[in-house]
């Protein structure tokens, strides 16, 4: 079984709230000086339950990443889990591309790679929570789609998917190819092993740019995104404290509830 | 009145008594062969350089005894009956040599030589004392079986036939004979000549037959360290304490070790030199707080392992981790270094612990959750440590402090270390030392967001492949900005950068804040003028005393400061005791045994000081919790030498 899993390089989550930089000009985020972008957990979570079928049916796991060339730090943590080959894919042509343009571009590169026959993704990436890649994906190649993914078993025609829901969870028969896109609840990342670690050191991750895999630029980049953001912005929390006083408990009480009601709280 | 030339069913004694003795020496090269063997099945590892320096430290440690004179305390004098038994054995074995290469076959039936009969007369005193203290007032660190007690009464027969022997032949003789043999001969006076006669035949040969069992029990025994420690303390271990022999990722085609014949021959070499003493259990925090890990059962179960791999006869046959020492016992050291300090024959057990570490952890992907989520974190983040909520730098605040990165012109790289930039407490410590240094008008800067961990936790953890990449990523920061002095606060990453480092192509003078802070005060850039009217110890982080002895330049800062009154702990300097934050345990959890913080709290508190100081950031977090489980908040305080040092200035 090949599976293809698209991983995402994102700010690490692990950054102290309050550290939380943004440029409200670029619209960008800013992360502090000396915490490096790390693998988003989601997709990390895909790395594993891809290493999981492959300990179990064999096959071939190829990660691909769309980012700049510091992504090879989270292609290369993928390799040295257990995935055997990656590709990086960078191009000044596919900055500003929204959903839909990085969808565009790992949908050609997934077609120049051909044999597949299964493609995971995170539910979502844990920088922008959009969670629409993998459905886009799906869509370009006419795949069927099964999302949250928490568990895959192969049967004889395909797999048997479980997809988590509030309070249950379904389970689907796939037929294969298929996009399934994994959520949290698959379980812990294994941490890599000191072979993986060697083994990845060692792999050479080639760079794709827009050429290589011919993509039509018209569909790529800023230009081609499909809506804008207006304005980024860190809210204004504002925290104010009022103690109430009274001399009994049920004195205090009385006057909590009062001013709860006065200020639309209860 | 010779027993050796006298006749027994027509064969002459002498030849019985060779005969015999072959057999004995026949068992005895037959089983040393044999342990040999079993010792090749390890791997190569050069323990053949310095050769004038092992020649020195073995006649200081072996002849002079100073392998167990060293630990004579007022609690354990044992390593007085050591040094009386050892060079009794010496002088007897000079003597049994002679007396079987000339003596003998020349039908002496033995030769007078007074001194053997005092060295005998003290050695049974001393048995009857050691069986007296392994049977009857047992301290801790003995266990009680049965095996010493065939060694000790086989020691007694043997010096009591001998002086039996030399007291009768003085009778029989009417000349010679030392004192104590003269002494002894009153005892038999009265008796007939050939009662004597009989008598002296009899203890002369149950003296020699005692003697060959002797020689063939031995390699079967514990005793076996009388051979093997002599070699293992030729072939100690000389590179610096605190580094470990990293693995070569170009060229390893194992990682850590999962079979016993992965050891290098030194190591195994070890399991042999083993006496059984327990002076590393007794020392061992996680022994003595009921931790499944004894390093001595270690030992001795890696020798049964190798013996029994050696053999071949049990199949299937057993497996190293898992059937001979459990996950718990590798995962339970705290590599304080406690067990190997005090071990009277060199072995090395930490390193042992440390390759069973690295094979779980790289090969089979076995760690503990939360050293895995540490670990992960300082793959990711570069600090071990999981929702601090500050960056590198946020401790320098108002204080203005140099940026390696804004300004080059700098004499002294401080090595600020992950937690004292990330966690509260230590923060606090942070900024004392950089006070003191600008007060102390040093011209000193810090990496900050540049700076990222050391490696230590990674690689106490196992994760020795981790490790060499965050070596590796911060030489090269530490070679961009061509530093050449580094303090550092933390004693872990102390040691790193200045004993783990070079090998890696990172040579730096590397200081440890006490010892900057000891210098500045004796240069009179400080002064500690202030008097402090406290009762303070001193608790010596294991990293800084045992691993690189420094023990002197904390005690120096503390006596400069004026009306202070210092006292020692019970267990201090080289037998300090671990805050229980050593070998990655500040990401450990401690489920089993008692708590090793509270242990060591109570230490404190049976000193009844005012202030505990160390000068670690591991052992300030660990005290700090133990004072809070003893509930000593308001009446014992845990500070950093540094903040002690402050409040004089």
């Amino acid at each position: 079984m090949n599976i293809i899993v698209c991983v995402k390089q994102i700010p690490n989550p692990e950054i102290p709230p309050d550290k939380f930089r943004i440029d409200p000009e670029a619209k960008r985020v800013i992360p502090p000086e000396g915490i490096p972008p790390v693998i988003s957990p989601y997709d990390e979570r895909a790395v594993e339950l891809a290493i999981r079928l492959k300990e179990k049916n064999g096959g071939k796991i190829t990660v691909l990443t769309v980012g700049d060339p510091s992504s090879m730090s989270v292609v290369k943590h993928a390799l040295s889990m257990g995935a055997d080959d990656g590709v990086i894919l960078s191009d000044q042509a596919f900055e500003g591309s929204d959903s839909f343009g990085i969808a565009y571009i790992l949908t050609k590169t997934i077609q120049k790679i051909g044999s597949f026959d299964l493609i995971l993704c995170g539910r979502q990436a844990a920088d922008w929570d959009e969670g629409l890649v993998g459905s886009i994906i799906a869509e370009s190649l006419t795949l069927p789609l099964v999302s949250l993914v928490k568990a895959v078993d192969i049967i004889e025609k395909g797999l048997k998917v479980t997809r988590v829901t509030l309070e249950a969870y379904q389970v689907f028969a796939v037929s294969t190819p298929a996009v399934l896109t994994v959520s949290q609840e698959v379980g812990r990342p294994r941490l890599p092993s000191g072979w993986g670690i060697i083994a990845a050191a060692r792999k050479q991750v080639p760079v794709w740019n827009a050429k290589d895999i011919s993509a039509d630029l018209s569909q790529i980049g800023g230009v081609a995104a499909r809506r804008k953001m207006i304005k980024l912005f860190i809210p204004e929390r504002e925290r104010k404290c009022e103690i109430i006083g009274g001399e009994t408990a049920a004195e205090m009480a009385t006057q909590l509830a009062n001013r709860l009601t006065e200020v639309g709280a209860i | 009145m010779n027993p050796a030339i006298e006749r027994y069913a027509n064969i002459p004694g002498f030849i019985l008594l060779y005969a015999l003795f072959f057999v004995a020496i026949g068992f005895f090269i037959y089983r040393t062969y044999q342990l040999y063997r079993f010792l090749r099945l390890g791997g190569e590892e050069n323990r053949f350089d310095h050769f004038a320096k092992r020649s020195v430290l073995f006649f200081l440690w072996v002849f002079g005894e100073w392998c167990v004179l060293r630990s004579v305390s007022k609690r354990d004098r044992a390593g007085i009956s050591h040094f009386v038994m050892f060079w009794t054995f010496i002088l007897f074995f000079i003597y049994y040599a002679y007396f079987f290469a000339w003596g003998a076959w020349h039908h002496t039936n033995s030769i007078n030589v007074g001194v053997l009969d005092y060295f005998a007369l003290c050695s049974l005193g001393v048995v009857l004392w050691a069986l007296v203290r392994r049977y009857v007032v047992r301290p801790v660190r003995l266990e009680k079986n049965f095996e010493p007690a065939i060694i000790l009464v086989l020691i007694f027969f043997l010096m009591g036939t001998h002086i039996a022997g030399e007291a009768l032949k003085n009778l029989l003789r009417e000349t010679g004979g030392s004192m104590i043999a003269l002494a002894f001969a009153r005892g038999f006076n009265g008796l007939s000549q050939s009662t004597l006669r009989a008598s002296y035949y009899t203890v002369w040969w149950v003296h020699f037959l005692i003697l060959f069992g002797f020689l063939v029990y031995i390699p079967y025994s514990k005793h076996l360290h009388i051979i093997a420690a002599l070699f293992n303390v030729f072939f100690r271990s000389l590179r610096p304490k605190g580094a470990l022999i990293p693995i070569d990722i170009e060229t390893a085609n194992r990682l850590g070790i999962e079979k016993i014949e992965e050891f290098s021959w030194k190591q195994l070499l070890d399991l042999y030199a083993c006496a059984e003493c327990g002076r590393c259990q007794a020392n061992c925090p996680a022994s003595l707080s009921a931790k499944p890990l004894s390093p001595q059962k270690l030992i001795k179960n890696l020798k049964t392992h190798l013996i029994e791999r050696g053999m071949i006869k049990r199949q299937p046959a057993p497996q190293l981790i898992g059937d001979r020492i459990s996950e718990e016992e590798v995962w339970n050291c705290l590599t304080c270094y406690a067990c190997q300090q005090v071990c009277p024959v060199c072995n090395e057990h930490t390193d042992k612990i440390m390759e069973l570490r690295r094979n779980l952890v790289l090969v089979k992907n076995k760690v503990p959750e939360t050293a895995e989520r540490a670990l992960r974190m300082l793959m990711m983040r570069g600090d071990p440590w999981v929702g601090t909520q500050y960056l590198r730098t946020d401790w320098t605040n108002d204080l203005r402090v140099n940026k390696l990165s804004e300004e080059r012109s700098i004499d002294i790289l401080y090595w600020v270390g992950c937690t004292g930039a990330l966690d509260e407490r230590n923060i606090k410590v942070t900024r004392t030392i950089a006070q003191l240094m600008k007060q102390a008008d040093i011209n000193f800067g810090i990496l900050g967001a540049e700076e990222s961990c050391c490696g230590d936790p990674a690689r106490r953890m196992g994760q020795e492949l981790l490790f060499q990449t965050q070596i590796q990523r911060n030489i090269d920061t530490l070679k961009r900005y061509k530093v050449k002095k580094i303090v550092a606060s933390c004693p872990h990453g102390y040691n790193t950068l200045k004993n783990e480092y070079p090998k890696f192509g990172g040579e730096f003078e590397v200081l440890h804040h006490t010892e900057f802070l000891d210098e500045l005060i004796k240069r009179g850039k400080l002064k500690p003028i202030k008097s402090l009217d406290k009762k303070v110890t001193y608790h010596d982080p294991c990293y800084l005393g045992r691993y690189n002895d420094i023990y002197e330049a904390p005690r120096a800062i503390l006596s400069s400061i004026p009306l202070l009154k210092f006292k020692e702990l019970k267990r201090s300097g080289k037998e300090s005791f671990c805050c229980g934050g050593g070998g990655g345990h500040m990401w450990l959890e401690e489920n089993i045994g008692k708590r090793i913080n509270v242990m060591r709290t109570e230490d404190v508190m049976e000193a009844e000081v005012d202030i505990v100081v160390t000068a670690c950031p591991f052992c300030l977090q660990m005290f700090e919790d133990g004072i809070k489980k003893k509930h000593q908040q308001g009446s014992i305080e845990v500070m950093d030498i540094s903040e002690l040092l402050q409040k004089a200035i």
